[in-house]
């Protein structure tokens, strides 16, 4: 109680201030309506009418939760209008581009680690590839991927994702990887250890505590890629196609309602990444 | 190896498969504005001609002409500008059909801003699309003699998102609208007709021809090719027409279509109701004063802004070898 | 096919200069440093030329680096005016009053454990959302020229920044705080002599991560309306005039830009945090 106190004060204070604006950002729309019918509101009768309107400007946030919870439990989740399936579409892209991302940037790491001219030579490209906003990129990777015969739409998403979520591994990894101090290698030389069995007895284990840490931050990017990548890839379906659709159509109770699944997708990838590196890190014997 | 992938990819598919594959690239998002294809493949038009037809939904990011430039599609609807810029750039896109005969491009203003006609836009803000939809409001514009690069009695363009927003919150006066779409969604916010000014691009003169079917030349030239475009005309055609005499069961299998789920099917019904206005008055044929008029209408305004076309077309970016044929039977 | 085998035997040359080079003493000095990588970048390049010439990829599929060059060179105005858009309007702005706002909602709540405790898990929690999505709602409420992009990029940049800031404000050791207390240092004394330098590396690492949001959100913002100049509106417009040379153009000159924004600020962070252990090679 003594945590989710704090917590649940300023998420309330969030909700109110968001009530507040939905009346202020609303009521515009309210008194042109009034003004284009030759009539006036006054403020209490301006109130209730932001509270329910087609197209608002900012929905407060009882219409929002109606439209998620309409999306997320108001059909089949098979449904092509269930939130929870097109979710699982962006889940499914998102881990994609997560899994690639792993695989990417601990190979990467390995042989920068290995290879000295690997880590004079590539190693400020993959900081530079991250100053490169994706969304540049996106429409020319949907490009070459199609030229290359790929027409899946998956596979741009993924590579996006992957684009975007293999540098924090990248990182972390090299980092790891460079954990043992000269003691330690100088060690296993004195055992006659031979370079992969000093890498797999030695770096690999040492390099653990980093990769866990660094899968949080690779997931949201992750997540991140795939939204950015679902924007423009034709917008078929996934919670990105959605935002655009409702963008599109000018429906913002379905913007909004895309948008907060998400942020519950991202909250669920977030606390399962975090329990695999809470248990990861017990098994090794690292306090948590 | 462009060719040798491509080439490999249609022979795994041709093993694959006994109907003749065709790849059909929208030019934008799963709408009625492609429901004659959508009801040919949902009626079976499509199969009783023997083939098999896939569908790719377009988006913000996916130009048609890049799609199948690279192979990722035998045939794909744009608009006439789009596609003849293309040709300029060495892509050799031809028209095979022409569903569409009027164009829906609209420009609407909120009278409140106090235009009336033309000659009140000096000095106003006014929302144009871009991505190809560009070059008839630049055409106009250069007709009107109004300077569209910021300066004094000149016009400020702004790029509009793909809603009415703009106008709705007041950023810009006149909007681009698609009369199927967009301006239903201006009435549909609670703005009535007479709140607005609306002008239509054919009445000042800058008509454009808008979804049109094209193809590579160069595949135009297999006699094969010919007769899958001469059976895949055919059967669109059927479902455009029974796309116009079936409004709302077009508007349904549209809907079905939507992978998106965040269609409605009453702004589809809207939708097909005004599309049918525009598809009604062709066969598939294109008219060749038409396309006469869109090449006047880009010519008319060649500058850095307006890069559609700096002379006129060469070679065939039309033909009527297709729809000759697929009309004759 | 000659200029792909031209390019593939540069490339193995490249590679094998750089094993020398990395080997040797050469690669000790700083020059020798920056030559490495930048021979790799020039690799690079001269592939995708011999690949896109050797293949005959057509230029609306992917363009050769010698003509994205010429196009960089003739449309330098253009792109110019793009760069000013996007990045000096609506990246930079939006990037100091998003860093300025958390670093002040970070100190007011400094003397509140109760509200750190609030906001920090919230803040974790939005700064791993993909605030992206809100783009086509800030363009909608702030219009359509540069403020709007701003506005994404402060939203973009707010809650990872604070959440580092905080927890950097955290980062002094209690030995330390007590040091400070037993020689009456002021509640402003311990923040601005002990507190704010030792939060200095959490605050730079938050800067370096906003900085590549910063360049994201004000290119993405420009997809949901903008004048009709920007980066953004460059890629999008271009990419339907099959006007790729000009969209890699822009690219470029995006990669530039944020290279040489994430690079200024490594380079205020070793001047600033030069006592931190990561600091000493």
């Amino acid at each position: 109680m003594n945590r989710a106190l704090p917590v649940l004060s300023v998420l309330a204070g969030i909700i109110a201030i968001w009530y507040l604006a939905a009346v202020w950002m609303n009521s515009t729309w309210v008194y042109d309506q009034a003004e284009r019918a030759g009539t006036t509101v006054s403020f209490a009768e301006m109130v209730p009418q932001t509270m329910n309107q087609d197209r608002p400007l900012l929905p407060p946030p009882h219409q929002v939760g109606a439209e998620l919870w309409k999306g997320l439990f108001g059909q089949a989740v098979t449904s092509k209008r269930s939130l929870v399936y097109h979710g699982y579409v962006t889940f499914k892209g998102t881990m994609m581009g997560f899994g690639l991302g792993i695989v990417f940037g601990v190979l990467l790491a390995m042989a920068i680690v290995r290879f000295r001219v690997m880590d004079m030579s590539v190693m400020p490209w993959a900081i530079i590839s991250q100053t490169v906003p994706i969304v540049a990129l996106a429409p020319m990777i949907i490009t070459l991927s199609s030229q290359l015969g790929l027409t899946d739409r998956d596979v741009p998403k993924a590579v996006i994702a992957a684009y975007l979520s293999f540098f924090p591994v990248l990182v972390s990894m090299v980092k790891g990887l460079r954990a043992p101090d000269q003691m330690q290698l100088d060690l296993l030389k004195t055992y006659g250890a031979s370079e992969g069995e000093t890498f797999l007895k030695l770096r690999l284990p040492a390099s653990m505590p980093y990769f866990f840490a660094s899968l949080k931050v690779a997931v949201a990017a992750s997540l991140v890629g795939t939204i950015v990548g679902e924007l423009p890839t034709g917008a078929i379906e996934g919670l990105g196609a959605r935002m655009l659709i409702g963008s599109q159509f000018g429906e913002p109770l379905i913007m909004w309602a895309s948008l907060f699944a998400a942020a519950i997708l991202a909250g669920l990838l977030i606390l399962v990444v975090g329990f695999v590196e809470r248990a990861a890190r017990k098994r090794m014997g690292v306090p948590a | 190896m462009k060719k040798l992938i491509t080439a490999a990819f249609l022979a795994a598919m041709a093993s694959q498969a006994s109907a003749e594959d065709v790849k059909l690239q929208l030019k934008w998002v799963t709408q009625a504005q492609f429901a004659g294809y959508y009801v040919a493949q949902a009626k079976g038009f499509y199969e009783e001609e023997g083939l098999n037809v896939t569908i790719l939904p377009g988006g913000p990011d996916i130009a048609p002409e890049q799609v199948i430039a690279g192979g990722g599609a035998d045939v794909i609807t744009t608009w006439m500008p789009a596609a003849l810029a293309a040709r300029e750039r060495g892509l050799p896109l031809v028209n095979i059909a022409q569903p569409f005969k009027n164009g829906g491009l609209k420009f609407t203003c909120l009278k409140d801003s106090g235009i009336t006609s033309t000659a009140d836009f000096a000095g106003k803000t006014l929302g144009v699309w871009f991505f190809g939809n560009e070059y008839p409001f630049y055409a106009w514009m250069a007709k009107l003699g109004l300077a569209t690069d910021g300066s004094e009695g000149g016009v400020t363009v702004l790029k509009q998102a793909f809603n009415v927003d703009a106008l709705l919150q007041k950023q810009a006066s006149c909007i681009s609208v698609m009369s199927y779409n967009e301006y239903g969604q201006v009435l549909d916010a609670g703005i009535t007709e007479d709140q607005l000014v609306t002008f239509s691009y054919k009445d000042e003169g800058v008509a454009v021809l808008e979804d049109g079917l094209y193809v590579l030349e160069d595949r135009l030239a297999d006699p094969a090719f010919q007769e899958t475009m001469v059976k895949f005309v055919r059967a669109s055609m059927k479902g455009w027409k029974y796309a116009e005499a079936n409004v709302d069961e077009a508007a349904q299998i549209v809907v079905d279509n939507d992978q998106s789920g965040a269609q409605t099917l009453e702004h589809q019904k809207y939708m097909m109701g005004e599309v049918a206005k525009l598809t009604a008055g062709s066969n598939g044929a294109l008219d060749p004063a038409d396309y006469e008029m869109t090449v006047a209408t880009l010519l008319a305004a060649v500058s850095p802004d307006n890069p559609a076309i700096t002379k006129a077309p060469e070679g065939t970016a039309w033909t009527s070898m297709i729809t000759d044929k697929a009309l004759a039977q | 096919m000659s200029a792909l085998w031209l390019a593939v035997v540069f490339w193995l040359a490249a590679w094998a200069l750089n094993v020398w080079l990395a080997g040797s003493r050469v690669s000790k000095s700083g020059p020798g440093r920056a030559l490495v990588p930048l021979i790799f970048g020039v690799t690079v390049l001269v592939l995708w030329e011999g690949i896109v010439r050797g293949l005959g990829v057509e230029g609306v599929i992917l363009p050769a680096p010698s003509v994205i060059a010429a196009k960089i060179a003739v449309e330098m105005p253009t792109l110019w005016q793009d760069f000013v858009q996007t990045i000096l309007k609506g990246a930079i702005p939006g990037f100091l009053i998003g860093a300025g706002a958390a670093f002040l909602t970070a100190v007011a709540i400094d003397r509140s454990p109760f509200l750190q405790r609030g906001l920090l898990p919230v803040g974790n929690f939005v700064a791993a959302l993909p605030i992206v999505g809100l783009a086509p709602i800030l363009v909608m409420w702030f219009g359509f020229d540069w403020q709007s992009k701003a506005a994404v990029v402060v939203v973009m940049v707010f809650f990872p920044m604070l959440v580092n800031i905080v927890a950097g404000l955290q980062a002094s050791e209690r030995m330390q705080r007590d040091l400070m207390a037993t020689w009456g240092a002021s509640y402003l004394q311990t923040l601005v002599k002990l507190r704010l330098p030792a939060a200095m590396p959490f605050i730079f690492n938050g800067l370096k991560i906003a900085s590549t949001l910063a360049l994201i959100g004000a290119i993405v913002a420009e997809f949901f309306g903008s004048p009709v100049y920007g980066m953004g509106f460059r890629i999008s417009t271009e990419v339907g005039r099959l006007g790729l040379d000009m969209v890699w153009a822009t690219i470029a000159v995006a990669a530039l830009a944020g290279s040489a924004f994430y690079g200024l600020i490594t380079l205020i962070e070793r001047g600033v945090t030069f006592w931190h252990p990561s600091q000493r090679h």
